[in-house]
């Protein structure tokens, strides 16, 4: 079985730098978005169990610079290589940068057509980290013409053209089965990602890593949004430490201070 | 025209659709007669009623409506799970951007949002047709009766439903509280969290929770669990007990109007996100906090 992990470079949000109320985000460090790491290991697991196949990774970077995002792009390929992933590959274009998520899909979409073919499974995390708009791995599906389950937090049946999994939706868990190729999206409880021991992130620089650039996949990108601006979200707080004095003193200031926002109105 | 996808429970979404004032289409998934006058109340012109059986599969709800799609301007979808799956899929299938969690309209086919696990404000300006996916208490929909016209469709869904769970549920509304006690891993056992419910009921508040207490421990129900995977809030008071303050959590407190922090770690981020900040074992703090209220509010 061949599986296809959608792995997002993301923006480390709580590494977000700022510069008078801008969000530099050229300056904004990469990280493997965190739900990724579980659509990774998941994958692994499987591979490890059913002992076929292989496990692919597909990353497509989105922020500048493009020069040296291609580097850090790379080392966090290095990283799902380590954890145990086969192969990797990255798409880094001027192309892609500041261009929304139809582009993304679509890219993912043409490195499945040209440079991978044959596929069983694609698994992506629920949301990213930075976008959080959960919705690339269902638009690969839309471009695919194939199914899609979101928001699976258990597998529990992989047959070699089917698979169930359990959906934990707001006010039910659905069980649901559906034929392969699908994408499916993974949350955080199905499983607790690996960290890879020193051997295995020495062993992953020898995996194959494939980078390519729009050119190579035939695409060229237009952007039907854009971003006109975009600043640190600023809600003041007022940061008041009460920590001084008897857990009582703290209490009764406490009081105070919610009876004159007027959250409270002793009697 | 308007394109509204949602179950009857969201419809509140029609808010957004009377802000950009243009004529609106319902596609209602699985909707009955009483669902159908709702969508009249808020000024539906058309009801397209869609048959999706025991589960909305986006793939076979595209292709029961994308011939109803040709003079569409916006399509606006709620931001719940299916919301947002089905939203992205037909998105996909449209090859049209999609804002997601918007906040507010700015002026014709421009949109402010949240981004960067709302650490960020984004304006975002569209070229043409677009996805909207929306929190449903975002816009208030107004009464604007309407008789519109009824169609119907079926969605046979190519997935397949095999079994349910029910989630254990109250009738917990947490987005409806004005006063929000919340509950994090600051506890050490479920049972402890009584003093938390002790304290709420004190001041008439609702109990919240973040992620590991509700999706990891499972000590309280899903529809307590406030964050950017839970639900998003807005109370007047937000009191975080316990709570770290993890990004993911702050993103869904973070309109609060007033926010209380109770942490016996000084440095816990979530004291950089609040008002008030009590620096105190919440074991010994909270049990004297809810008998001093229990006096000064005479209850």
């Amino acid at each position: 079985m061949n599986i296809v992990v959608l792995v997002k470079p993301a923006l480390d949000t709580s590494n977000l730098r700022t510069a008078a109320n801008k969000i530099m985000i050229e300056d904004t460090p990469l990280k493997i978005s965190d739900i990724d790491r579980n659509a990774a290991e998941e994958a692994i697991r499987i591979k490890e169990k059913t002992k076929s196949g292989k496990t692919i990774a597909v990353m497509i970077s989105k922020y500048p610079p493009t020069a040296k995002r291609a580097g850090e792009v790379e080392n966090l390929g290095r990283e799902v290589l380590a954890m145990g992933i086969d192969e990797a590959i990255v798409v880094v274009d001027d192309g892609l940068i500041g261009t929304d998520q139809t582009a993304t899909a679509k890219t993912i979409s043409e490195v499945l057509k040209r440079k991978i073919g044959q596929f069983d499974l694609i698994i992506g995390g629920e949301a990213t980290i930075d976008g959080y708009s959960s919705q690339v791995p269902a638009r690969v599906a839309a471009e695919l013409g194939i199914p899609v389950v979101t928001y699976v937090r258990e597998i529990t049946q992989l047959g070699n053209d089917n698979i169930t999994v359990k959906r934990d939706l707001e006010d039910e868990v659905q069980v649901i089965n559906t034929k392969l190729p699908a994408v499916i999206t993974v949350t955080r409880e199905i499983n607790t990602p690996r960290i890879p021991p020193l051997l295995q992130i020495r062993m992953a620089m020898k995996k194959p890593l494939t980078k390519l650039s729009l050119t190579d996949l035939g695409l060229s990108i237009q952007s039907k949004i854009k971003t006109t601006s975009l600043k640190p979200l600023q809600i003041q707080r007022k940061k008041i430490i009460i920590e001084s004095g008897t857990v009582e003193e703290k209490a009764d200031k406490l009081i105070q201070y919610l009876a004159q926002e007027g959250i409270l109105t002793p009697r | 025209m308007i394109g509204i996808f949602s179950f009857q429970s969201t419809l509140d979404i029609m808010g957004l659709a009377q802000r950009l004032n243009d004529e609106t289409t319902v596609f209602l998934l699985n909707g009955d007669e009483q669902a159908i006058n709702q969508a009249g109340k808020y000024g539906a012109s058309k009801v397209i009623n869609i048959e999706c059986g025991s589960i909305c599969d986006p793939a076979a709800l595209y292709q029961a409506i994308s011939s109803d799609l040709s003079n569409a301007k916006y399509l606006i979808f709620p931001a719940t799970k299916d919301g947002k799956t089905i939203a992205a899929y037909i998105a996909g299938k449209l090859g049209i951007p999609n804002v997601v969690d918007i906040v507010d309209v700015m002026g014709p086919g421009k949109f402010s949002k949240y981004s960067m696990g709302n650490r960020g404000a984004e304006e975002v300006e569209v070229d043409g047709m677009a996805a909207l996916v929306v929190q449903p208490k975002r816009f208030q929909p107004s009464e604007k009766p309407t008789q519109p016209s009824i169609e119907k469709r079926i969605a046979k869904p190519i997935i397949g439903l095999v079994g349910k769970e029910e989630k254990p549920k109250g009738s917990l509304k947490i987005e409806d509280a004005e006063l929000i006690v919340s509950v994090g891993r600051g506890f050490k056992k479920q049972d402890d969290l009584k003093i938390a419910f002790e304290l709420a009921e004190v001041l008439g508040a609702q109990v919240g929770c973040s992620r590991p207490i509700a999706a990891d421990l499972k000590w309280l129900s899903e529809d307590h669990w406030v964050g950017l995977s839970g639900h998003k809030v807005r109370p007047k008071m937000y009191m975080a007990i316990g709570i770290s303050g993890q990004p993911q959590h702050i993103a869904g407190m973070l309109e609060s109007r007033i926010v209380v922090a109770v942490n016996s770690d000084k440095n816990a981020p979530i004291f950089q996100y609040a008002d008030y900040g009590v620096v105190e074992d919440l074991y010994k703090f909270v049990p004297i906090l809810k008998e001093k209220l229990r006096k000064a509010l005479g209850k």
